[in-house]
């Protein structure tokens, strides 16, 4: 039997060096991604310890796929992107019990709020009010940067359906803290 | 193009653009003001979003007499001075007394022989956001215990001569190795990353522990840490 060759200590230290450095630099940008990923990952859950689990599973499929990150300046779609297919998965496994939002929460009363921030607020309750399938698309275009083609291929639809569930998300919270949404009537959306 | 499909472009994105669109909106007021008031509806939103939902669970149904709350509040000061006096008087070298105890304390997480599944090992190491390269088959026990205020990951490893517990302590500084034999225990303390990991195993198995150690010191990956929920009360 042959030995096998022997390797150089020299290249096998400065690869492992290479390879300890990279996995700092890819932490280090997970790390500085979080808040972010946390953020968008509460928008959907609408809880703050879904959230977290649903971030750290993601942080985790990301660590095991890191080689699929080819270029770092794509990291945020990449990891938003994980996070909103965790966040589904999560609703596919455990099939969470859904109650009804008011019975779940106390949200804060802001009618001595200044008008301004009673807006803001009536606008932010508003967007968690939202059912998922308008407030997933509307979430990901203004907080995750997606375009309306890229949302269609994430959420499997097609664009014109995209475009229906944007416009009426709008169109809701234009109901809201807006003149009655008289001007702009909802479309029928476009089956997928 | 007509109004419909300019509105319903503008709504769904008030920045969208195009020939088409712009062509449109040069002769029609009506939709040049639905963009101008969709651009600052989405202001608003992009707002509403900058930070997260303010979402508080509803833990208690009616208010709770006021006496009741001294009360609690007492009792929490209590608690706090308490838990204040055990810790300062306690002696600094227990973290390995700790970790015998603890892992006392599962004595049933050295009978496992059988591989756990991979959905296992990932909780237990989700929950202190670490991951690992580590042969998963050779894992025969994988818990996320809390143990000193934190959850950290309890593993137990199949090694050649027989098994051993693992529990990565992300909040536990150790300046140097720390090995130690107690409670007929033997086991090692090696910093790692920012916190530390402990290697322990029955009896006399230094080299088993050191090798171990040695390894997983190369093999776990400090991710960023997740916020932990308060301990479950039915797990230590």
């Amino acid at each position: 039997m042959r030995n096998p060759p022997v390797q150089s200590p020299v290249s096998s230290v400065s690869e492992r060096s290479r390879a300890a450095s990279a996995r700092a630099s890819l932490t280090a940008l997970f790390e500085s991604m979080r808040p972010d990923l946390l953020r968008f990952a509460q928008w959907l859950a609408r809880d703050r310890w879904i959230a977290e689990d649903i971030v750290q599973e993601a942080l985790l499929r990301a660590w095991r796929a890191r080689d699929a990150l080819k270029d770092p300046a794509a990291a945020r779609g990449w990891l938003l992107t994980i996070v909103r297919r965790e966040h589904a998965r999560l609703y596919e496994r455990k099939r969470l019990e859904l109650v009804s939002l008011d019975d779940a929460i106390d949200i804060p009363d802001h009618t001595a709020a200044a008008s301004a921030d009673a807006e803001l607020l009536t606008l932010r309750h508003g967007i968690m009010r939202l059912p998922l399938e308008y407030r997933e698309p509307l979430v990901l275009q203004v907080l995750g940067g997606f375009s309306t083609e890229e949302i269609a291929r994430e959420l499997e639809l097609t664009n014109t359906a995209v475009l229906t569930r944007l416009f009426r998300a709008r169109h809701k919270l234009r109901g809201l803290c807006g003149p009655s949404p008289a001007s702009g009537a909802a479309p029928e959306e476009q089956p997928a | 193009m007509i109004c419909e499909d300019a509105r319903l472009l503008i709504g769904a994105d008030p920045d969208a653009a195009g020939p088409e669109l712009e062509e449109h909106l040069r002769g029609c007021e009506g939709c040049r003001a639905w963009r101008a008031e969709m651009r600052r509806l989405n202001a608003d939103i992009r707002r509403a979003l900058a930070e997260p939902p303010d979402i508080r669970r509803r833990s208690t149904p009616r208010a709770a007499p006021a006496w009741r709350e001294y009360a609690l509040a007492a009792g929490v000061v209590l608690a706090m001075a308490a838990a204040l006096a055990v810790w300062v008087l306690r002696p600094t070298d227990t973290l390995a007394r700790d970790l015998v105890t603890h892992v006392k304390g599962e004595p049933e997480s050295w009978l496992s022989t059988q591989g756990v599944s991979a959905g296992s090992i990932d909780h237990a190491l989700k929950s202190s956001g670490i991951a690992l390269d580590f042969a998963s088959d050779k894992i025969v026990y994988a818990q996320s215990c809390w143990f000193r205020g934190h959850y950290v990951p309890h593993l137990v490893v199949e090694t050649t001569h027989g098994p051993a517990t693992v529990l990565i302590l992300r909040h536990e500084h150790v300046k140097a190795r720390d090995d130690f034999r107690e409670g007929g225990m033997t086991g090692v303390i090696v910093p790692a990353g920012d916190g530390s990991i402990a290697v322990l195993t029955r009896g006399r198995g230094q080299g088993q522990v050191d090798d171990l150690a040695a390894g997983l010191r190369e093999q776990v990956h400090w991710l960023p840490e997740p916020a932990q929920p308060p301990p479950d009360p039915m797990h230590h």
